[in-house]
């Protein structure tokens, strides 16, 4: 650079530096603070309420229902095992023709649901390698599965067998199936489910603290936007000599209120989103609360079909009722009283000591899901009261079993699992009353924090430009006696 | 200087009230703490199950639940230099896992973050500890001397005598739960069942048939596994507990233990020699976990 460059740059800065020093030019300065700050306290408000709203969408519209739908899967691949057993129990004889037709209709009802949550699962995990394989494995496993079944019907329809005396070849057929179904295709069909859950509680929580740090910055820069509107305040009044700027004063408060209520907004609404999310997590418990049952229920047919693993169907029995609901039992016997105790009282007897309780565990166990149950205690008390009458049947089944009655028990057997009237049927309707109360919670959940959430939509921007319009009609009068 | 005193005062209370509030939020939004942000894992298993668990002359532990242990920490970005294996008993298991155990003489903090040691999963254990898996249903089985080949299953113990270790629920299973009538012994643990076994004490060991299948691998000569399998014992990873986060971390990683075939591996390599039917006499699948929540 050249002297006389050098000495116009010199002049240029000694110029801004005497502009700096001015009135207006303090006026403009803190004025584009106040306008800056209060664009920053729209962009953070922006940011926050948005992910709030996603936390709602992957709730409401995403991963939530997707969640719920893999959570059934379970329930028709156990549905299908349970109806074929009943239809293989039930042979071919022809008192019991229309039950027969029902079950299978009822076979093929849960086939097809089976096939649609599978691709509902294929959705939610598609980039998920792990579980994207499992859903491969189960679609594969299905189709073993029907092969199997279906040649288990066949021969035991060509060998016209008898309720309750099924043909020694179909049977065969049916150990295969119903052991692919236990140890390939419900396993994983239920890790799905749990991984489904997974992906909606983390993903909810990832949001609700995205949420939380939205509302951190909310608050931080609604301070600075009234700091700076508080500083220009400030300014003037000790410059101008007046006493108070109407505008600013206005712009003040209003970003107070704004904060203030976007603040209070956005923690309702992440307080109606955690509520939501309970209502989501009881619901899929309950769902597998059901499924279990379907399965354990299920077992029955099975121990009356093979008597030579009667044995070990009744220690799967009792292990899959005490994973529904959980008191110390070593055999059935304990645990029907047991059960009818809970029933009476939510409370299990101590082994121990007869005289007192113990805690009732398990996906029904009032112990248990003390948190998750709040406010659908009604509810429970009925579910446990059918599901301790389904136990009494069981009880019946096995006790007429054990006699050498077997058309007696396949009697019973048929009416617990009687479509219009069976004690399945009715413990069915009792979980069903139960999970819809907690999914009108879920629901419940997700309108509040919609309702809660969708005003800012125009109340921010609304909000925002009548700020600026403020700090601008506050600041224009004072600058304007400097021109 | 008024006004200036007043601003400062204004400001400090401004600073005041925004750590304040920062710092009462990032308490509400602080994400559970988790064993995944550690830098280290120390995990706990039993020292005295062979072929499971076993302390081995160098001090070293080796057996399925070790390499099970080993594989789990990778998968949750542990190396193997960053995970300790410590020894834990069925009956400290739970001091250990809730940092409660009250043996703390030896000056070092004893608190595990992980078990893997045949840990049955309970309705009641879950009341206390968080629990990923199972890794493995085990089944009850019952180990008798080789000679006697009369006994076939379960219900040929009828009027034997059975011996269990102290606080297990075996036997009960055998009598109540099957109504077969059997002479209960109890001993401190299951090698001293087997050494009452093996000097004719008892005529049987009941428990679960990985367990006793690392003892028949011992001595396969002098004993038989009756492979019957009753009754399922779902072992699983013992986890700090509402650890949900290192919980589903540990569900994928066993399901990937499984689709990549390390699973099955573990299994030969450990109990192939037994020639176990319900071990090893086909494809190992998946268990069905118990979900995290």
């Amino acid at each position: 650079m050249t002297p006389p460059d050098l000495a116009r740059v010199g002049r240029r800065r000694a110029a801004l530096r005497r502009w700096f020093g001015t009135t207006p030019a303090k006026v403009w300065l803190s004025a584009s603070a106040c306008v800056v700050a209060v664009v920053g306290l729209f962009g953070s408000a922006a940011f926050a309420f948005d992910q709030a709203r996603s936390g709602l969408h992957v709730l409401k519209e995403g991963a939530g229902p997707q969640a719920m739908a893999t959570t059934e899967l379970y329930l028709s691949l156990a549905d299908m095992d349970a109806h074929m057993a009943d239809v293989l129990l039930m042979g071919t004889d022809h008192d019991l023709g229309s039950r027969r037709e029902d079950a299978l209709k009822r076979y093929d009802t849960s086939r097809t649901k089976a096939n649609e949550t599978l691709v509902q699962a294929a959705l939610l995990t598609e980039d998920d390698e792990v579980e994207k394989r499992n859903v491969q494995l189960v679609l594969d496993g299905m189709g073993a599965y029907e092969r199997l079944v279906t040649r288990a019907r066949l021969l035991n329809d060509e060998a016209n067998a008898p309720s309750g005396r099924v043909d020694q070849e179909a049977l065969e057929e049916y150990r295969r199936a119903t052991r692919l179904m236990h140890t390939e295709l419900l396993p994983k069909a239920f890790n799905l489910g749990l991984d489904s859950s997974a992906i909606v509680r983390a993903d909810h929580e990832e949001r609700q603290s995205a949420a939380g740090f939205g509302l951190v910055g909310v608050g931080v820069t609604g301070l600075m936007a009234v700091t700076a509107l508080l500083a220009l305040q400030m300014y003037l009044r000790v410059r101008f000599r007046r006493r108070m700027n109407v505008p600013l004063l206005g712009a003040t408060a209003g970003t107070v209120l704004l904060t203030a209520g976007m603040a209070l907004a956005l923690f309702c609404s992440s307080g109606h989103q955690r509520e939501a999310k309970e209502g989501l997590d009881a619901v899929m418990a309950l769902s597998r609360a059901g499924a279990i049952s379907t399965d354990m229920q299920a077992d029955e047919s099975r121990y009356l079909i093979d008597p030579d693993r009667a044995d070990n169907y009744q220690q799967v029995y009792l292990e899959r009722a005490q994973q529904v609901l959980f008191c110390q039992a070593n055999d059935l016997a304990t645990y029907y009283e047991a059960i009818e105790k809970v029933a009476k009282d939510q409370k299990c007897p101590d082994p121990d000591e007869p005289d007192k309780n113990s805690d009732a565990l398990g996906y029904l166990g009032p112990d248990a899901q003390k948190v998750l149950l709040s406010g659908s205690e009604g509810a429970l008390a009925e579910v446990l009261e059918s599901y301790a009458a389904l136990q009494s049947q069981d009880r019946a089944l096995r006790a007429a079993k054990e006699d050498g009655d077997l058309s007696e028990a396949i009697d019973i057997r048929m009416g617990i699992t009687d479509a219009e009237d069976g004690a399945f049927q009715a413990y069915e309707g009792t979980l069903a009353e139960l999970i819809q109360q907690r999914r009108d919670a879920f629901d419940e959940g997700n309108e509040r924090s919609d309702a809660t959430l969708s005003p800012w939509t125009w109340l921010l921007p609304g909000g925002t430009v009548l700020l600026l319009a403020l700090v601008v009609s506050g600041v224009r009068p004072r600058l304007a006696e400097y021109r | 200087m008024r006004f200036r005193h007043r601003r400062t005062a204004s400001a400090g209370a401004l600073v005041a009230a925004v750590v304040l509030g920062l710092s009462s939020c990032s308490v509400v939004l602080g994400e559970e703490e988790s064993l995944l942000d550690a830098t280290s894992l120390t995990v706990g298993v039993k020292g005295d199950q062979p072929k499971l668990g076993l302390k081995n002359d160098d001090g070293e532990f080796e057996g399925f639940d070790v390499d099970v242990a080993y594989y789990i920490a990778e998968k949750l970005g542990f190396s193997k230099e960053e995970v300790d294996i410590v020894e834990v008993t069925s009956a400290n298991r739970e001091e250990k896992l809730l940092g409660e155990d009250k043996d703390k003489d030896k000056g070092k903090d004893e608190k595990v973050n992980m078990v893997v040691a045949t840990y049955s999963i309970t309705p009641e254990r879950k009341t206390e500890v968080t629990f990923g898996g199972p890794y493995y249903v085990a089944k009850q089985d019952v180990l008798v001397r080789a000679e006697d080949t009369h006994i076939q299953g379960v219900r040929d113990l009828e009027g034997l005598t059975v011996c269990q270790g102290e606080e297990s629920n075996s036997a009960a299973r055998i009598t109540e739960g099957l109504g077969i009538d059997i002479e209960q012994m109890n001993a401190p643990d299951y090698s001293s069942c087997i050494d009452a076994l093996r000097e004719g004490n008892v005529d049987a060991v009941s428990t679960d048939n990985l367990i006793l299948a690392g003892f028949l691998a011992e001595e396969p000569s002098a004993f038989r596994l009756v492979d019957q399998p009753f009754t399922d014992e779902k072992y699983g990873v013992g986890l700090p507990h509402g650890d949900v986060r290192a919980c589903e971390a540990v569900n994928k990683a066993i399901s990937q233990m499984y689709q990549d075939g390390t699973a099955q591996e573990l299994l030969d390599e450990w109990f192939g020699e037994t020639g176990l039917e319900a071990v090893t006499g086909e494809p190992a699948h998946v268990p069905q976990f118990e979900g995290c929540g």
